[in-house]
């Protein structure tokens, strides 16, 4: 279980966020959601221990991140930031090797664990066929696809992704999801993610954390977090909150 | 592999022309008889002075290249190499100043010191507080670094007496003559461990490729993996240099050559490319120099320097072509 205790994150002496007691529920699908500069990355990141708390502790099976050896949170937990860099060249198999640094270690060979994890990788998100290709040679969703293969081949329980669809259009950004909520319910993998889409975030959420200016606005099931109150105090946006007709999910229709 | 066996054969025919070449020329046959143990002149000529002396440039060649590969992955820039960056220079000024001083330490070590002091000086001097390293004015900077030891070498030298600065001039150029097996012996011993070391920073490089983020998610401390690939990479041009001198431009050229003739990608081929092109460019700039102009044998760094400074022109006239200067 992935949770945050009394946890104060924010830059040189200004708190962004403050003591926020969370827990992200095992095996789920969450997402965080809010409106620019509240708090949604820098919150990511604590969670993957890419910035370290003001106060309070990220904890992961009961322990603090801080305790944790960095290799073995690597192989526990993943995150994707929002916008990695694609060295120059490179292939598909490649980038989704790389994700298996964790377990090598600085001169470790590569054994068939690491060729079956990155063979997994790229099948779970169907690039095998397009696995000796340059990354630059693919299409934006595709090129996605390929980074999520690299963190899948550190065969986390955890898996965390800043704004995984950002600069994909609709049909990518719902193909992203719906791969993400596959590997939830074929592996039991935890994933969070940071997202902008509501509407989208509650039909492949199970689990929603709604940040505003000052702080955690709401959390938990999709309908209970988005209603027009929720997303009045978190965006000051008026809207209705209607269910999917597809899926029974709430959808948000500003007014 | 095949590109690297096809570069591994072309540096031993030059290392065999190396061998032959000089003011006593040697037929294959008279290099092979020597080779194989055979007394007689061209036995001596191998054992004590040829020999030695390609070796030497072979293993200079080979810390070099490895060295600019290092750094230029590190700054994902092919001008930073530890010869712009000053490195070299600060381990040259060190060597001089244990000379003046008559210190009687072991050159390796204080070549060691003095690129570790100018890569710290160059860091604090281009380094601000909660900004990412810009690569070029990391160049600058060691540019600077460099003027400001070399000028300082050359105050020093003045301090010398005249025929011990003669000396030290020709090893500031970088020189291949006179080494012995001592010489090689050392090179040997330090490329098993460098080399060895810069194998183990692949890991790190490839993570840090990823950029900052996804390496620290991969389990790196990005901060520690920089220091302990830059200390890798000045520890191999201080080797070099305690050898043979700041020869000028070979780790400048070596990774980006080696890169090209491998026509790859991957970390560890680079790497290996790199080596082996920095060995042959040093065991063909000294053979230049002893082997053109019959009866003048000049110091290697004066051919390394011929031919890196048209490729500093050309790599800077590109880079400002691409918009990155």
């Amino acid at each position: 279980m992935l949770e945050t205790r009394d946890l104060t994150l924010g830059y040189d002496r200004r708190p962004v966020l403050e003591r926020l007691s969370l827990q992200i529920p095992e095996g789920r699908v969450t997402a965080i959601l809010g409106p620019n500069g509240c708090g949604k990355s820098t919150l990511l990141k604590a969670l993957a221990r890419l910035s370290a708390p003001q106060a309070g502790a990220v904890l992961l099976a009961g322990e603090p991140l801080g305790q944790y050896d960095s290799r073995a949170l690597a192989r526990r937990l993943a995150i994707l930031p929002q916008s990695p860099v694609a060295p120059e060249g490179i292939t598909v198999r490649d980038l989704v090797r790389r994700g298996r640094i964790p377990w090598r270690g600085l001169l470790g060979p590569w054994r068939d664990s690491d060729e079956a994890a990155c063979r997994e990788a790229l099948a779970a998100v169907a690039l095998e066929d397009l696995a000796t290709r340059p990354l630059a040679a693919l299409s934006g969703g595709q090129r996605q696809r390929a980074w999520i293969a690299l963190v899948l081949a550190q065969t986390p329980r955890h898996l965390l992704l800043d704004e995984p669809t950002t600069f994909l259009d609709l049909v990518h950004q719902i193909e992203v999801l719906r791969l993400l909520q596959r590997l939830n319910r074929d592996r039991g993998l935890t994933v969070v993610s940071v997202l902008h889409d509501l509407s989208l975030a509650a039909r492949f959420s199970d689990h929603l954390i709604l940040l505003g200016p000052d702080g955690l606005v709401a959390e938990g099931a999709p309908s209970a977090v988005l209603t027009p109150d929720t997303l009045h105090a978190a965006f000051g946006l008026s809207a209705l909150v209607h269910p999917d007709p597809v899926s029974g999910t709430p959808m948000v229709i500003p007014c | 592999m095949r590109r690297l066996l096809l570069m591994l054969l072309a540096l031993l025919a030059l290392c065999a022309l190396a061998l032959m070449r000089g003011q006593l020329a040697l037929s294959p046959l008279q290099l092979w008889q020597g080779l194989s143990g055979a007394e007689g002149p061209a036995h001596l000529v191998l054992a004590v002075i040829r020999g030695p002396r390609v070796a030497a440039a072979l293993g200079t060649g080979a810390a070099l290249g490895l060295s600019g590969m290092l750094f230029q992955t590190l700054f994902r820039n092919p001008l930073a190499a530890p010869d712009l960056m000053g490195f070299t220079s600060g381990a040259g000024l060190a060597i001089v100043l244990a000379m003046t001083l008559g210190l009687g330490l072991p050159v390796p070590l204080v070549a060691a010191l003095g690129g570790l002091i100018a890569a710290a000086l160059v860091l604090l001097l281009a380094w601000k507080p909660g900004q990412a390293l810009a690569p070029l004015v990391l160049v600058l900077v060691g540019l600077g670094v460099g003027f400001l030891t070399q000028a300082a070498s050359s105050f020093l030298m003045t301090a010398l007496p005249p025929e011990q600065a003669a000396d030290a001039q020709r090893w500031l150029t970088g020189s291949l003559n006179a080494r012995n097996w001592g010489h090689v012996a050392l090179l040997a011993a330090g490329l098993a461990v460098l080399g060895l070391l810069a194998l183990s920073q692949i890991r790190r490089l490839e993570a840090l490729d990823l950029g900052e983020e996804l390496a620290a998610g991969l389990g790196l401390h990005p901060g520690r993996a920089r220091i302990a690939i830059a200390v890798t990479g000045v520890l191999l041009a201080a080797l070099a240099v305690s050898v043979a001198g700041p020869l000028p431009f070979v780790a400048l050229m070596a990774g980006p050559l080696g890169a090209r003739l491998l026509g790859r990608t991957a970390l560890a081929p680079r790497m290996a490319a790199a080596a082996l092109t920095g060995a042959m460019i040093v065991v063909a700039a000294d053979l230049l120099a002893r082997a053109t102009i019959p009866g003048l044998s000049l110091p290697a760094g004066v051919v390394t320097g011929l031919l890196g400074a048209p490729y500093l022109l050309w790599r800077l006239s590109r880079e400002m072509k691409k918009g990155e200067l």
